[in-house]
Formats: structure tokens, C-alpha cells, sequence
């Protein structure tokens, strides 16, 4: 069944090497180049209309579209996990119009899209993680006009939002925010890491790997490059800190990783795993047992190909 | 035992061959053809035409078809085939005042030159439902042509008669046809947006959205009062000059809805008092549409006009980043995306705080119980 | 639509557009993201008379009808100007003050540099990339980078960089985050300054 063609009588190789078409690349690598010179910066760019809809990754999956080559290995995740309906899609879209390897394995990508993690595996050099972006603007829950948001970049006017995280914990204790939690880069730009849990804002602290943000229905993009400087905001009496977890991934064991928690009956009964399943599943090859594990293959994408694992 | 639920490439596909069989309802019933959505259900095929940006008919039926009826799915798909699509080149503009006029009617004056041309409108049919069309025999008796044919050069009521006394503001076509027109298709939008950058935004942008705003101008969100000067539905035709010809050439034929408002009028005790006014421009005939944009066109020119800003229509930025049905169903319809590494961080964060008001509440009993027993000693 | 006016002379472009453009795109890519590491142009291309190679290539990848192009005296050759706007169909300007991308050699008058736009503050982005054609590119110590992209320190050495490039650099600098990005492109390789980079010249 061909999703992304809509007249049965083209196929696929009726469209460019990764669906987009030279010029529409072109404009988007320029955007990239501003991007990488600016860290932190959102460049605007004239997105166009993809075949999934806005808010699914538009802006990842055109950023990947102009980086990708017939060389790349591509891996997609949605919260962490390779087989997530989303994630499933794009990588197929991505098969299909360009061609290129496909991987489950972090260690193995050239290019990793993602929507809400990053990996748990320390990214290399040759490494570039696409964030996929919904709103791009760290300012906007503060001010929802683009205008004011713009000069307020323009002139580092980021006080409002260190009143609205000291507001958080005047009254809550805490700053109030777990995800999606502003950064600064370079000492310079105010920017969102995308709804990523703020347990992976410090991996993106002098990554060696190069971090590119696609917002496709805000047509933004920007960039982290490698080596850059990047820092949770915070207050001297109350530091940034990231989430812990009391209990460990019931696979794998793993304890340094973001856990999601799963519900396993309604008398309050729950476990955790491990969000990155290739990390998990990686663990779990090296002989990692959690509390649950049953030594079944579950949990991770242990065998392949993935579509025989596939349970509706 | 905990087994992890896979999305799974089978999932969705399967999912995907649901999807066309519902498509295709009780196979005991004739499947419907594309040339039939395109004739029969024309006004639908001019909208998904409309907000798709992409004038093609046989393309719109078959968006229709493959969306069920949905039209915002349709005019979706109509946009992601129009993305892929090469530019060849760029139309001159259009002459609406040349326009091959089918329907033609002013609110602002009684006759005028040209004359009120019903045509064909809903606008005074009694809604009674027609059972003989669900009994499939209709077979209506064809309409009878006028006795005079269609003034060819139909004045144009604002900037022909209206202007002629110098009491409307005068808003010259182009005086070089060739200058650069914006298109948000290609270029970011940024803001304050120029006015072609916004009419292009409200052609393309959402019917209910820009309905409900036209309305609201109307019950005080705005106060810009508007009269209806001209609508007229009609074909004109499209030319493009080939760079290598050097002249223009006609590729084709277009139907439109043009919709001029007269608005309040401005001036002062040194400036003579002209009327204002609005433009709403789309394709195939669409008078909801085309007169609802006029009145947000015209809403939006508040800071041109020096009017204060009291409504949302009249807020260009807040009117454009919100009038794209395609933009706006993808990320409201997102959020049934999985979010539970996001959840994850909101559970753990409220359970903490939770812990810590528990805490505190039961240390300050303990104390509360401490500091009576002592007073009670 | 292809216009083919068969131009006895005119050299061909990219062999694969899709791939090609790519493959020099992610050069050019990584070379502005690592501000001051050497990468080798990835492709075979023929340069007209008035370009190197490498610049020819990143033109090819960068430009289109989209972007406005600059020439400096030595490269506005006709052969030049004509091989990019068949292959990239570009405007040529000769207002430097308009250019998205300006290109000239390291060799000649730089005085034009100071007129490339360089963004506003509120869109930094709007500004030029300057493609200068240089003999050499090497890691020797004339410069050591620091900023984003860099984990430690780059060194870079251009042949025969002029004093006068250092000067107009440091000003650029501090125009953050406004300025202009600079591709160094000898015939076989290429290296990038983005506007982030701090230079310590030895």
C-alpha cells in the first residue's frame, strides 16, 4: 500500500531521491548553513507541505530529507524506541524515497531522527540527531507573538523567563518544568531542546555529534554544533537538576537510563523500562537482567527483521 | 509477564487496508467515480481546489474520493502533491474586470451599469429537503439564457463608479505588472506582513476559520462596517509570458469569486472623507468564503488605517499563524501521538511534590499535636 | 521546463545532481560546523575559467534562482558568469552590497568585504557567505580557532590570507550574531569560518 503516493499510476520513482526536490533542499541546506553559524538561532525557512502532517515530524523529516545521502545508514526513534508507530512510518518514508539503510542500532546510524530522546549511547562525530520540533520558540508560553519574541532574542531580553522559572518555585519548590526545559547556547540564545525530559539536556552539552531542530508548521530550523556549549538554566540556590528514578529498568537493570513506567495492572501494580530500546535490548544481549525479565525476546528489538516481532 | 506492545510495520499496514475498505463502504453499491464528485459535488471540489492552492478539478475529485468526504483531508493531499510539483513560471495577473461573468450582484446600489445578475444561488432557494433527488430521477428542465448577452466590459463597481468620485480610496492595479508578488509557499512568512502575503493567506486559509472571523468583525471585534460592493463569479483566464517569447500567452481558463466590501470611511476636517475597503478573492464560486475574507482583508488593515486594535481579526499575526486547516489539524490532531516520555517526567514531578506537601502537612500535625499536649500539661 | 541553448564551450555541472549536491552540501556542512577542519572536496567537477573547483562546486550545491551572486573582478569572467546561471540559474549582481554569496580570491582587492550584508539583529540569517578561492589550505599554526564546533582548538593556515582579511574577521566578529561566513575553497579542499569562531593569528 503506497501512503505517500497519491496517483496510482506514479510510483515512487517518480519522485526525487528523498521525496523533496532539488531546489527545496537547496533551501533548506542554506537554512542549515545559517543555522550551524548561529547556534541557537532559529533560522526560518519556507517548509513546504510533506506527506504526514504537520506536527508528525514535518520539520525532521525535511531537515533529514536535505541531509541524507544514498551512504547514510538512518535511524528513527519516537520516545526512545525504534518500533513506535510514528517512528515506523517515517523510517519506512524514508526507505522507500531514498533508498538508504535503515537501522535500529544508535551505534550503527549516520543520521538519527528523533522525537522527544536523545540516545542513551554517547554520540560520535560522524553522528547528526535531527530533532523533530513542535513549537521552536522557548518564549512563546511567555508571549505568544512572534514579534516581541524575535526582539526579545534580538536584544537577550530573556528576563521573563527566569521570572517565570523563579515563579515555579516560589510556588511549587521546584522549577516546574520536566520537559522541553530552556537551554542557553554559547552564552548567547535562549533555546528549546524540543520536548525532550530534561534528563537528556546535559548529553547535549559539547556533543561531538552534530544537533540539527526541524519545526516544520513553524518553518524553523537551527542547529547545535558539535563542541557547543550548552546550559539548562537555573538559579545558584536551586541548580539544574535532571529526574532519578527509585527504581531500575525491569529488563535490563540499567539504572542511568530515562525509564518510562508501565502500567501492568489497575491495582497499582507498574514496572519501568528503559525509553531507548536499542540501549535496553543492547544491555539485555550483554546479559543485563532486570527484575522481570523472563529471558523471552521482548522489550527490545532483539531479532530481526522487525516486522515479524510485530504484535497488533 | 510484561510483553511490550510493538507498533509494527504489519500493524500499520493492516491498518492502512482498513482504512480503504471502509473507504469503500457496502461493495453492493456502485462505486463512486471522480467525474461524478468533480460535476456533482462542485462546490466541494472548488473548496479542496481553494485551500489546496492548486487549481486542478480532476486532482480535487480524486482527493475528495480518497478521503472519504473529509475535505480537510483532501485539501491535504491536494497540498502535499502541490509541494512536489515544479514551478514553470508565474501568471500575470488576472483581470477580473474582464472576467466572463456568470453571477454579478451589488448591495450598495439598486442598478448600476452591467446590472445585478442573479445566476446560479442558493441564496433564495427554500431549504426543503428534495426527496426526488435521493429517488435518483432528477432530470431538471434546462435554464433558460437571458434575452441580452453579458456586458462584456461589466464595470466594476468600486473602481469604476464608486471611484469615478473620488469617494473611495484608490487602490491602483500594479503599475509594473512584473514586480515581485510574495508567496508564503516559498518564502517564510515574517511579520508585519505585507497585504499580499496576507489576501494570499486568507485565500488559502481555512473556510470556518475565516468565516467566523468575518463574523466577528461584524459583532464588534473589529469596526470596520461593511457593505457588499460587488461579488462576481465568473472564469477569467490565466496568461504567462514565456521569457523566450516575449509575450503573453493564454493557458487556460479559471473559475473565480471576487468580493469587494465598501468600509466605514476615514478622513478628517482637512482630508476629504473616502470610503475604505476590502477584497476577498477565490477560486470557484464561494460568496461564505469570499465576502469573510474581504471583511478580515479589511479588519487587518487597522494599523495601515490607524485604527486601534480591539479584536483577533484585526491581528494579522494571530489571523495567519492560525488560518491553515492543514498546519492546524496536524498539530492538534498530534497530540495522540505517544507523549509518555514527556508524561513520564510530569508523573515523577507531581509525585514529588505530592511526597514533599504530604511530608509537610504531617510534620505540622506532629507538631500541632506536640505544642497542645504541651499546653495541656 | 529545460532550456538547452547548446553553448559550444559551456562545461558540464554536477554528473548526478541528487547525489553530488549532496555529497558536497554534507562537506560543506561539516566544514561550518567544525569551524577550521579540512575536508577534501568529495567530487570531480570542471571549473570555468575564473573559479576553482571547489567553489565551483559549492555554487553548484548552493545556489539557485533563489540567491543572489556576486563576482569579484578576477572571477566575473564570461565563462564564469555564464556556467552559473545555466547551472544554477543565479542573478548575478554586481552590488555587492545584495549578495548572498560573494566569491573573489585571496589575492586580490578585499576592500568589497566590508559591504556584504550581514543580517539584523533580529535576522542575523540574512546575510552573505563569502566563498574565497585560496592556493592552500593547511592545519599549520598561522591561526588557532576556538568557539562552537571546535573541541579544543583548530589550527588553520591559508596561503597568503592578506593582513587586511584579519582586520575586517575580528570586526565581523563582534557583530555576533550578526556577520558573515566565510568558505575557504582551494581546488581540492575545502575549510569554513562561521561567525562564532574566535582567531588567535601567530
Amino acid at each position: 500500500m503506497e501512503q505517500t503516493v497519491n496517483n496510482p499510476a506514479d510510483n515512487t520513482s517518480a519522485y526525487n531521491f528523498a521525496y523533496l526536490d532539488e531546489q527545496t533542499k537547496r533551501m533548506i541546506r542554506r537554512t542549515l548553513l545559517k543555522a550551524v553559524a548561529i547556534p541557537g538561532y532559529q533560522v526560518p525557512f519556507a517548509g513546504r507541505e510533506m506527506p504526514m502532517p504537520y506536527g508528525w515530524g514535518t520539520g525532521g523529516v525535511q531537515v533529514t530529507a536535505a541531509v541524507i545521502g544514498p551512504k547514510d545508514t538512518l535511524k528513527v526513534i519516537d520516545q526512545g524506541a525504534d518500533d513506535t508507530t510514528n517512528a515506523v512510518s517515517i523510517r519506512q518514508f524514508f526507505a522507500k524515497t531514498a533508498n538508504v539503510a535503515t537501522t535500529e542500532k544508535t551505534a550503527e546510524a549516520s543520521i538519527i531522527q528523533t522525537r522527544h530522546r536523545i540516545p542513551e549511547k554517547e554520540l560520535r562525530e560522524d553522528q547528526v540527531l535531527v530533532y523533530q520540533v513542535p513549537i521552536p520558540e522557548p518564549l512563546r508560553f511567555l508571549e505568544p507573538r512572534e514579534t516581541e519574541t524575535r526582539k526579545m532574542h534580538a536584544l537577550e531580553e530573556y528576563g521573563l523567563m527566569h521570572v517565570k522559572l523563579y515563579e515555579d518555585i516560589a510556588r511549587h519548590g521546584h522549577i516546574a518544568t520536566t520537559y522541553a526545559y530552556p537551554v542557553m547556547v554559547d552564552d548567547r540564545y535562549v533555546m528549546d531542546p524540543s520536548p525532550t525530559p530534561k534528563f537528556d539536556n546535559p548529553k547535549m552539552h559539547n556533543m561531538a555529534a552534530l544537533q540539527l531542530f526541524g519545526a516544520g508548521r513553524e518553518k524553523r530550523i537551527y542547529a547545535l554544533p558539535p563542541y557547543t556549549k550548552v546550559k539548562s538554566l537555573d538559579f545558584e540556590d536551586h541548580p539544574f537538576e535532571v529526574q532519578s528514578w527509585d527504581d531500575e529498568c525491569g529488563m535490563c537493570g540499567a539504572r542511568d537510563s530515562y525509564l518510562d513506567e508501565v502500567i501492568l495492572d489497575d491495582k497499582g501494580n507498574r514496572m519501568f523500562v528503559c525509553s531507548d530500546t536499542d540501549y535496553c535490548s543492547e544491555r539485555q544481549d550483554a546479559g543485563h537482567r532486570g527484575q522481570q525479565h523472563h529471558d523471552q525476546p521482548l522489550g527490545g528489538p532483539k531479532s530481526s527483521p522487525s516486522s515479524e516481532k510485530a504484535a497488533e | 509477564m510484561y510483553v511490550a506492545v510493538k507498533g509494527g510495520e504489519r500493524a500499520i499496514n493492516n491498518a492502512h487496508r482498513l482504512l480503504a475498505e471502509q473507504r469503500r463502504g457496502n461493495k453492493d453499491i456502485a462505486e463512486i467515480e471522480t467525474d461524478q464528485i468533480e460535476q456533482q459535488l462542485s462546490l466541494s471540489v472548488t473548496r479542496v481546489m481553494a485551500e489546496g492552492s492548486l487549481y486542478d478539478r480532476d486532482l480535487a475529485a480524486l482527493a475528495i474520493k480518497q478521503a472519504r468526504g473529509d475535505l480537510i483531508e483532501a485539501i491535504f493531499l491536494m497540498r502535499a502533491y502541490r509541494t512536489t510539483l515544479p514551478r514553470f513560471a508565474f501568471s500575470k495577473p488576472i483581470k477580473t474586470a474582464e472576467m466572463d461573468v456568470s453571477r454579478r450582484i451589488s448591495a450598495t446600489f439598486k442598478d448600476l451599469p452591467g446590472g445585478q445578475i442573479l445566476g446560479p444561488t442558493f441564496d433564495y432557494t427554500h431549504r426543503l429537503l428534495d426527496f426526488t433527488l435521493m429517488a435518483n430521477d432528477e432530470d431538471p428542465a434546462e435554464a433558460p439564457s437571458g434575452e441580452n448577452p453579458v456586458d462584456e466590459h461589466m464595470p466594476r463597481v468600486l473602481d469604476d463608479i464608486l471611484n469615478y468620485e473620488g469617494l473611495i480610496q484608490d487602490e491602483p492595479t500594479p503599475v509594473d505588472e512584473n514586480a515581485p508578488v510574495a508567496d508564503l509557499t516559498r518564502e517564510p512568512i515574517k511579520f508585519p506582513a505585507g497585504r499580499d502575503l496576507r489576501l494570499q493567506n486568507l485565500s488559502r486559509g481555512d473556510e470556518g476559520f475565516v468565516l467566523a472571523l468575518g463574523y466577528s468583525t461584524q459583532r464588534g471585534y473589529a469596526n470596520s462596517h461593511a457593505f457588499v460592493g460587488e461579488i462576481r463569479y465568473g472564469t477569467v483566464s490565466v496568461e504567462i509570458e514565456p521569457e523566450e517569447l516575449g509575450f503573453a500567452i493564454d493557458i487556460g481558463d479559471i473559475e473565480l469569486t471576487e468580493c469587494e466590501t465598501v468600509n466605514k470611511f476615514k478622513g478628517s476636517k482637512t482630508k476629504l472623507p473616502q470610503f475604505t475597503r476590502g477584497y476577498g478573492l477565490v477560486f470557484g464560486q464561494n460568496e461564505r468564503k469570499s465576502i469573510s475574507m474581504a471583511l478580515v482583508d479589511r479588519a487587518m488593515r487597522a494599523n495601515e488605517m490607524g485604527e486601534q486594535i480591539m479584536g483577533p481579526a484585526q491581528d494579522s499575526e494571530f489571523v495567519m499563524e492560525h488560518s491553515d486547516n492543514v498546519q492546524s489539524t496536524g498539530f492538534v490532531e498530534h497530540i495522540k501521538l505517544p507523549h509518555y516520555v514527556d508524561f513520564q517526567g510530569e508523573l515523577e514531578l507531581v509525585r514529588r511534590m505530592r511526597a514533599e506537601v504530604e511530608a509537610r502537612l504531617s510534620k505540622r500535625d506532629a507538631d500541632e499535636a506536640k505544642s497542645q499536649s504541651k499546653a495541656a500539661e | 521546463m529545460t532550456l538547452q541553448p547548446q553553448t559550444s564551450n559551456l562545461l558540464p555541472g554536477f554528473e548526478h545532481a541528487a547525489f553530488d549536491s549532496n555529497a558536497v552540501f554534507r562537506v560543506l556542512l561539516d566544514a561550518m560546523s567544525r569551524p577550521g577542519r579540512i575536508y577534501d572536496l568529495p567530487i570531480n567537477i570542471t571549473a570555468p575559467d575564473g573559479l576553482n573547483t571547489s567553489a565551483t562546486a559549492a555554487l553548484l550545491a548552493m545556489a539557485d534562482m533563489d540567491t543572489t551572486v556576486w563576482l569579484s573582478p578576477t572571477c566575473a569572467t564570461n565563462l564564469a558568469t555564464t556556467h552559473l546561471k545555466f547551472h544554477c540559474g543565479s542573478p548575478i549582481t554586481p552590488d555587492v552590497s545584495q549578495a548572498d554569496f560573494a566569491v573573489a580570491r585571496s589575492d586580490e582587492d578585499l576592500s568589497f568585504i566590508a559591504q556584504l550584508p550581514v543580517g539584523t539583529a533580529e535576522y542575523p540569517d540574512q546575510s552573505a557567505t563569502l566563498i574565497l578561492m585560496v592556493d592552500d589550505i593547511t592545519d599549520g599554526p598561522n591561526m588557532r580557532l576556538r568557539g562552537p564546533g571546535i573541541k579544543d582548538t583548530h589550527s588553520l593556515d591559508i596561503k597568503g590570507l592578506p593582513v587586511a582579511f584579519h582586520t575586517w574577521r575580528t570586526e565581523n566578529h563582534h557583530l555576533f550574531p550578526c556577520g558573515v561566513d566565510v568558505i575557504f575553497a582551494s581546488s581540492t579542499k575545502i575549510a569554513a569560518l562561521s561567525r562564532t569562531t574566535r582567531i588567535e593569528v601567530k
